[in-house]
């Protein structure tokens, strides 16, 4: 699919994967570095961070609840430390409540902890050649946002006011089933830009001010004072 | 007045507006000039009289000691003295043939009272009738000549007329004749001049009653209370006497004589706040006239108050129902209302009463019938009238009210209704989405976690792949009733899109490709009674499909449309087919796989779950070898009902 993908460049891949929980470490671990990815796994935050003080990996993995505090965090962090790294958030259910607030503070999609290896590697590659990958009910959260409804939903907050409405278009078909392809015949559009429209919009839903994001982690509950 | 405010004009421009009010004018105009017109006409009718042949005009008068001939009627200076009265005196013949029947002497119209002697008896005095004494009432006098006093032929008779002002006194022809000739002509005076005026003040009393209610009932409204108490004084003016002669309540002539300025301030005060006018400080001059009448009967002399009573009383009426012919055309004009123009006419009518009346006191007319009092009930008629009018109205008003107010309760209740089961399905929805967050939490930290550990232990571990693919089906299964209760507004195809990654992740291992075909651009019609129970059973149903495919039917291909198609009773359902190119497989007579026990245990459940959902499903299978290679695999093919039950329905 991408020169990147298979080249000797892989090698030079490298990432950062932080799980607590042993067995699923083990089993991403092992599915990226059959695909060729320098990993380097941490089992809480702080090795996490011990791990990226020795420079800028391409791609961050991250879990949410960690033993000595919250994936959230680590995101925001590295986020703001090297804006190139790509982050991802591993998450069980793939449910919005953990997407979309690592989305917000600046993760650009996620992984399913029990994905086949083929796919986990699929979507790292993806990923680093700059297509974030996102589900139909993530699609469809954001839209639902978009629309407005008289007292705020359950869920985590989200400003949605920046997405234009193609890009809502492109969620609406996303969260439809549509695929890229199909998406972009209908909207006349190029079925290469899906992907970085998507990117797009989700560097739109992230949170630039530390205190917002702090306070909207609060609000959802992510974070205990 | 408030209830006027209906009644006005919509804004004109102002030339539309001034040729709409000149064409008014003149309407009013005319209207009032016929009325007039017609006042005149009747006033000029004479009363019919008893025949003429008993009639005596010619009389000789001796007024202070000379003597002449005079022929009635007859006007008699002004004097103030009681004593020594002009005496008429005259001839009449009772031919024999006549004795058999009474005869009377008949005085239809006299100022201001009469002494009719006949061969020196003394037959009739008006002045013992208190009624009679008032100038300002056309009492007719009539007595019968006792038969011992009469004789046959010749018989004289002398009538003193007695003359205390404050007008010139005044006597008309008198008639002596057969009492049954004479009787019909007096029961016609007494009838107009005498009951009918007592008829109209027990109407004006009753009015007063019923304005002073309205007055009290509704004390913003003076208007209402200011005509009550004008019918008050006009009531006691008529029915209080006045007596004769200096008695210990002769003061309380005053209220009869300063009820006419009074009474007539009171009605123009009226008819100013009625038109819309407020009461002002200057308004108290109106009853400047009736107060210094008063002060007149109280502190002076009768003669003084005869006389202060033609200069102030007979021009105040005037002057009173002059500025309410002004006042009442320009409401007409400004705000047309039946009230305004019945108060219009019946000022008009007195008006012209009230001229005639003048010119018969200056003695510009032959006869002096005075008409003003008379024509007074006319404005009694048109306030009675017109207190029904605006009661009717306002009947009116308060049922269009209530009808108006029945309506937009019943609209009210109607919107409180619909806005309740709105409220009611979005709190429904908004506790359903609490309930899933807390659901998602929960599981994502619990039971997610673990079946996860699963996967991943079973991957490292050898020989133990199918307890790997149990918690991996656990999580699926987990991740599609956590989306089922995400509420997806009766779009169905927000659940599919999820489904179809689901079910991509599920087939990528085993090399199958998903080819998803929405046929028609919306895919499926929205439902906004979908439930998420409903969501659940269409997705296992489309899984259990999609897993058949995968595990009995080798397929490589599965082909999933979504279509709506128009049914045959006009409404359009949605079709959700699912297709492989696998194997096939028999179908018995009864519908069920004849293969595998647990294929058919599949095809089952699927049939159970369309039944829960009203949808219909039909199923189609060509084992392979057959030689339909373009329809060879399985298809299942789902048509959603029209409408989704909302209860569960029997599994079929």
């Amino acid at each position: 699919m991408n020169s990147l993908s298979e080249g000797p460049k892989a090698e030079a891949i490298t990432v950062v994967l932080l799980e607590d929980d042993a067995p699923t470490l083990w089993r991403l671990q092992d599915a990226l570095t059959k695909a060729g990815y320098q990993v380097k796994a941490a089992g809480t935050l702080a090795e996490a961070r011990a791990c990226l003080a020795q420079g800028a990996p391409k791609v961050l993995l991250t879990d949410l609840q960690l033993p000595d505090g919250h994936g959230v965090d680590l995101i925001r962090e590295t986020r703001r430390r090297f804006p190139d790294t790509e982050i991802m958030v591993i998450s069980i259910l793939g449910d919005e409540e953990s997407v979309i607030s690592a989305i917000t503070v600046g993760a650009t999609g996620y992984l399913l902890k029990d994905a086949f290896p083929t796919d986990i590697a699929a979507t790292v590659r993806d990923l680093v050649a700059g297509h974030s990958p996102i589900s139909a009910s993530i699609a469809r959260f954001i839209v639902r946002r978009t629309q407005s409804t008289p007292e705020p939903p359950p869920g985590p907050a989200l400003n949605t006011t920046k997405l234009t409405p193609r890009e809502i278009d492109i969620l609406w078909g996303i969260a439809k089933g549509f695929s890229y392809a199909e998406i972009a015949s209908h909207l006349g559009l190029s079925r290469q830009t899906v992907p970085g429209h998507i990117k797009n919009i989700y560097r739109k839903l992230e949170v630039h001010t530390r205190g917002e994001a702090v306070f909207e982690a609060v609000q959802q509950g992510l974070i205990k004072l | 007045m408030n209830d006027h405010a209906d009644d006005a004009q919509p804004d004109l421009p102002g030339r539309e507006r001034r040729r709409l009010q000149a064409s008014r004018l003149i309407q009013y105009l005319l209207l009032q000039a016929a009325i007039a017109g017609a006042c005149v006409v009747a006033l000029l009718q004479s009363l019919p009289g008893p025949p003429a042949q008993y009639r005596m005009t010619a009389l000789q008068l001796t007024d202070a000691g000379i003597e002449r001939a005079v022929t009635l009627p007859y006007f008699s200076p002004r004097r103030d003295a009681m004593n020594d009265p002009p005496r008429f005196s005259g001839q009449f013949v009772r031919p024999a043939s006549e004795a058999a029947q009474p005869w009377s002497v008949f005085v239809p119209r006299f100022t201001n009272g009469v002494e009719v002697t006949v061969n020196g008896v003394v037959i009739l005095d008006s002045r013992r009738d208190p009624a009679a004494n008032r100038p300002d009432r056309n009492t007719p006098a009539i007595a019968v000549i006792p038969a011992s006093v009469l004789r046959d032929g010749e018989n004289a008779i002398s009538i003193r007329l007695f003359i205390w002002g404050p007008i010139t006194g005044f006597l008309d022809r008198i008639w002596v004749g057969p009492d049954a000739e004479l009787r019909p002509s007096y029961d016609l005076r007494t009838l107009i001049f005498v009951t009918l005026p007592v008829v109209f003040s027990s109407w004006q009393a009753i009015l007063a009653v019923i304005l002073g209610i309205m007055w009290v009932m509704r004390r913003h409204e003076p208007a209402y209370g200011v005509l009550a108490a004008a019918m008050a004084v006009g009531v006691g003016q008529a029915f209080l006497q006045t007596p004769m002669g200096e008695t210990p309540f002769s003061k309380l002539n005053v209220i009869l004589i300063s009820s006419a300025p009074i009474e007539s301030a009171l009605v123009l005060t009226f008819a100013l706040l009625f038109s819309g006018w407020k009461w002002q400080r200057y308004g108290w001059i109106l009853f400047i006239p009736g107060v210094l009448l008063a002060l007149a009967g109280l502190f002076g002399n009768q003669a003084m108050v005869r006389a202060l009573f033609l200069i102030l009383a007979v021009p105040m009426v005037g002057i009173s129902l002059l500025i309410m012919a002004v006042v009442t055309a320009r409401s007409a004009l400004k705000r047309p209302n039946v009230a305004s123009l019945l108060l219009g006419c019946a000022v008009t009518i007195m008006l012209t009463c009230w001229i005639a009346d003048l010119l018969s006191v200056f003695q510009m007319t032959p006869n002096r019938i005075f008409t003003s009092r008379l024509s007074y009930s006319a404005m009694l008629v048109a306030i009675g009238a017109g207190l029904t009018w605006r009661f009717a109205r306002a009947l009116n008003q308060v049922d269009g009210f209530a009808g108006r107010l029945v309506s937009q309760v019943r609209e009210a209740e109607e919107k409180l209704k619909v806005s309740f089961a709105r409220e009611e399905e979005r709190a429904r929805a908004a506790a359903l989405a609490r309930e899933r967050t807390r659901l998602m939490r929960d599981l994502h930290d619990g039971l997610g976690g673990q079946l996860v550990s699963i996967v991943a232990l079973s991957e490292r571990g050898n020989g133990s792949a199918g307890i790997g693919d149990a918690a991996r089906a656990a999580l699926k299964d987990l991740r599609l009733v956590i989306d089922s209760m995400d509420d997806i507004g009766g779009d169905l195809m927000l659940a599919l899109g999820s489904w179809r990654e689901r079910a991509m992740a599920q087939l990528r291992p085993h090399d199958i490709a998903l080819d998803w075909r929405a046929v028609t651009p919306q895919g499926v019609p929205v439902h906004p009674e979908l439930r998420p129970w409903h969501v659940i059973q269409i997705v296992r149903l489309l899984d259990e499909a999609v897993t058949n495919a995968v595990k009995h039917a080798n397929a490589k291909r599965i082909t999933v449309r979504i279509e709506t198609l128009a049914g045959a009773d006009g409404h359009e359902r949605g079709c959700i087919t699912v297709e492989d190119d696998g194997k096939g497989f028999e179908i018995t007579s009864d519908g069920t796989a004849a293969g595998a026990i647990k294929a058919a245990r599949g095809l089952r459940n699927m049939r159970s779950r369309a039944a829960r959902c009203g949808a219909e499903l039909e199923l189609s299978s060509c084992a392979q070898g057959t030689d339909q290679g373009a329809d060879q695999g399985t298809r299942v093919r789902l048509t959603l009902p029209h409408r989704f039950p909302d209860s569960d329905g029997a599994a079929g």
